[in-house]
């Protein structure tokens, strides 16, 4: 089995409660520049991990507030890897395509869903650990190398 | 709940109603967004400007919203653009398609000369 040494790493646990995103946003954005990210990059990172947590904290969690949301960032020379994780009362099994602006417009249902959109457009990788036994675990990958302009999303399970 | 300030103003100008958006765009935003463009309506409005400002965080439930608004300037047969937007975030609205119906403009003088060149043309 191989093993990833991470040269840098923070965690954090916030509450499943809407605005608790904004601080955790902020906490990794800081790591994130603190660790040579680009400023564009980390606005991309800023909104992919906001929109995580309020997966984890509205769908994961339900807004327990009791339950909390565990955020967990690792960096080393190539990578820098968020792991997003709730104690899951709700598997969260999302659509397996958004809908398109002219569907939401059409009313063919909710206006809300563009989060896993954005950050698969977003992101360099992202995507459920389908092993997880506790809890849903959502990771984001920012490459130090990013040479392709909105890589679409990938599991890397 | 941590509820963020989200400031909206209205005024008039050139003929277009512009509605000041300072702060974040966040689910806990819909009342007042939703009631500034009721009001606007209400009060004529055929062209439309959401002029962002100081906008640090617009999120997903903030896009939504705004795709509500959109939904009701193409019932209502308004002209709808945005303005003020970051850079990262005029990309998040092109990401997210709004940008096919709504103009996004640098800033507020460059939305209301395109207002102007869209009904003259």
């Amino acid at each position: 089995m191989k093993t990833t040494y991470y040269s840098a790493s923070m965690e954090l646990s916030i509450p499943s409660e809407l605005g608790y995103e904004v601080i955790a946003r902020d906490a990794v954005a800081a790591f994130a520049l603190r660790m040579g990210f680009t400023h564009e990059r980390v606005e991309d990172l800023k909104t992919a991990l906001s929109e995580a947590c309020i997966n984890a904290i509205e769908h994961g969690n339900m807004l327990a507030p009791n339950l909390r949301v565990n955020v967990a960032c690792m960096c080393d020379n190539d990578r820098l890897l968020v792991e997003i994780h709730d104690q899951g009362l709700k598997h969260h099994t999302p659509a397996q395509m958004p809908l398109s602006m002219a569907d939401k417009l059409a009313g063919l249902g909710s206006m809300r869903g563009m989060g896993l959109l954005l950050i698969g457009q977003l992101m360099d990788e992202a995507g459920f650990d389908p092993n997880s036994q506790d809890g849903n675990r959502f990771h984001l990958t920012l490459y130090r190398q990013h040479t392709v302009e909105h890589v679409p999303s990938q599991r890397t399970e | 709940m941590l509820e963020d300030e989200l400031n909206v103003g209205i005024r008039q100008r050139e003929g277009v109603a512009i509605i000041d958006l300072m702060g974040d765009v966040t689910t806990f935003a819909e009342e007042k967004i939703n009631s500034a463009y009721r009001e606007v309506t209400e009060g004529g409005a055929r062209y439309v400007l959401l002029n962002f400002r100081q906008n640090d965080y617009i999120n997903s439930a903030g896009i939504a919203i705004l795709i509500g608004i959109v939904t009701e300037v193409n019932r209502n047969n308004q002209k709808l653009a945005v303005s003020g937007l970051s850079q990262h975030f005029q990309k998040i609205f092109r990401m997210v398609g709004l940008a096919q119906y709504a103009e996004i403009y640098q800033d507020e003088d460059e939305a209301l000369q395109g207002f102007k060149s869209a009904t003259t043309a």
